[in-house]
């Protein structure tokens, strides 16, 4: 028999567990994969690529509220029919359908409207050199962008920022103690959906949503109600508390390099696309992506037994030495592999070419405005782990004009 | 008309394989697979397998022989 190779335990669950350590990047530097007590966590990039797209890993969070003691309800319901938790032929069908509303051609036409939206959140603090990040801009401008895509008012967007918030407690190892307040608000927005499903296949207007009412396909039928209703909650639940974390993530990333950030300020046209990038790569939202394996397969050395968890680490596989040079330095000007913050695969996510927009557009208005970017005591992070961001961050800068 | 794919692009996420299936499809390796030529009655799956796919690595070229 062939020997073990040497792996390592990574402590995940633990308050003092960071992505970026010494101690995961020993366990990276030894082998592909590290031990966890939630199951494997994939290490390198060449592994994470080949894995997150293996026909024979799926998502595997259909279990996720059963495993926490939720086995009925409305979020239950919800969840089980959501395109992230759906697989092979029913995923598939209504992928098919709402892929095309979401592409670059698509998004296009919004761009206008995200720029003067951060211009328009900037200039309400840029006077004083200082604000509170997370909630002065990136909730704003992560839930008003989704009500443009769905055609909500833009002046319920703290209403919705709440609800997603809530149903995001639906990811939370506390789902059952909540579980009411989820339910409740699955309700309500089960029931704004419908409003707004009904008003749009009665008068269909520019927004990406009327795209979708009006999607048809000559062999998949078209959507139907309840399809467009469990889409729209899943476009709250997976664009808002993402969009907004990430940007937090971002600006903390570009804190750290001041000369990259005067670079993407010199030239924003030309850096924008790349400062996303670069941001997604060394401080990913999603610290990892989960699959599950649906049947025994063997990859390299490993028989990897049915209904095993993976966890593929992204910003361990992006900063991997293997395939990045100065691998934990952002570089506007390098020619990167693509990273994984956007999982891959059948359930790739569907609204990263609007993340990449508009996060793109909200990096390059702070750049050209504000310099010397610091961010001040008093920040409030989530653990370093799962779905990681801010809830606060205070911040200050100079005003370049 | 051809389809063609920048190999050097493609991760093979096969979105392409959802939307079109006729012209794309994910071999047992995980490696896209896929046929320049194509009826015209898969065009319309075609330009939905370009819209989708995330790397943008997809693009239809008009043979010159036809042109
Ligand atoms: C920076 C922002 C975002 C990040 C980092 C992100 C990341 C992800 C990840 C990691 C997945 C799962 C992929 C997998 O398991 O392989 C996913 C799925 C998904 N995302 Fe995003 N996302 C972001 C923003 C958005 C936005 C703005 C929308 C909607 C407008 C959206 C809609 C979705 C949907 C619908 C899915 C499920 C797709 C499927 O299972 O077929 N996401 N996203
Ligand atoms: S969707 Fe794009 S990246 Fe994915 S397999 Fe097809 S061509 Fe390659």
């Amino acid at each position: 028999m062939a020997q073990e190779p040497e792996t390592l335990h990574l402590d995940i669950s633990s308050e003092y567990f960071r992505m970026d350590s010494e101690e995961v990047r020993k366990a990276r530097s030894i082998h592909w994969y590290a031990r966890t007590d939630w199951g494997m966590a994939v290490l390198s990039y060449e592994d994470s690529s080949f894995l997150l797209k293996h026909p024979l890993l799926t998502q595997g969070s259909a279990k996720w509220p059963a495993q926490h003691g939720v086995t009925e309800g409305h979020f239950d319901r919800w969840w089980q029919k959501t395109l992230l938790v759906l697989e092979g032929d029913e995923h598939n069908r209504i992928r098919r359908l709402v892929n095309p509303a979401f592409s670059p051609r698509r998004i296009q036409p919004l761009h206008e409207r995200f720029r003067s939206l951060a211009n328009s959140l900037i200039d309400d603090w840029v006077g004083v050199g200082k604000t509170e990040f997370a909630s002065r801009f990136a909730a704003p401008y992560a839930t008003r962008i989704l009500c443009m895509i769905l055609g909500i008012d833009e002046r319920d967007w703290k209403k919705i920022h709440q609800l997603a918030s809530t149903i995001g407690l639906g990811l939370g190892i506390t789902i059952q103690e909540n579980i009411a307040r989820i339910d409740e608000a699955i309700a309500e927005l089960t029931r704004y959906a419908k409003f707004l499903v009904r008003s749009r296949r009665q008068s269909p207007r520019d927004d990406i949503l009327s795209t979708l009412v009006e999607t048809r396909d000559t062999d998949d039928g078209k959507l139907s109600d309840q399809e467009l209703i469990n889409l729209i909650i899943l476009l709250i639940f997976a664009g808002i508390d993402t969009t907004r974390n990430q940007l937090a993530l971002s600006v903390e990333a570009f804190s750290k390099q001041p000369d990259q950030w005067e670079k993407l300020a010199a030239n924003p046209d030309h850096y924008a696309a790349k400062a996303v990038e670069e941001a997604l790569r060394v401080n990913p939202i999603g610290r990892w992506i989960s699959r599950e394996a649906a049947d025994t397969i063997q990859h390299k050395e490993r028989t990897i037994e049915k209904g095993t968890t993976l966890h593929l680490f992204t910003l361990t596989s992006a900063t991997d030495p293997a395939a990045f040079d100065n691998p934990d330095r952002i570089d506007l000007d390098a020619e990167r592999a693509p990273h994984f913050a956007f999982g891959g695969g059948i359930h790739h996510c569907l609204g990263h070419f609007v993340a990449r927009a508009d996060i793109g557009i909200a990096l390059s208005a702070m750049a050209t405005r504000m310099k010397d970017l610091r961010v001040e005591e008093g920040a409030e992070w989530l653990p370093d782990s799962g779905n990681t961001g801010a809830n606060k961050l205070p911040i200050t800068f100079s005003r370049r004009f | 008309m051809k389809i063609f794919v920048e190999m050097a692009k493609c991760e093979n996420h096969g979105q392409c394989a959802i939307s079109a299936p006729n012209n794309f499809e994910l071999d047992s390796d995980g490696n896209l697979r896929y046929q320049e030529s194509f009826g015209e009655e898969d065009l319309h799956d075609i330009e939905d397998a370009i819209d989708s796919c995330p790397l943008q690595a997809i693009s239809l070229d008009r043979d010159p022989t036809y042109a």
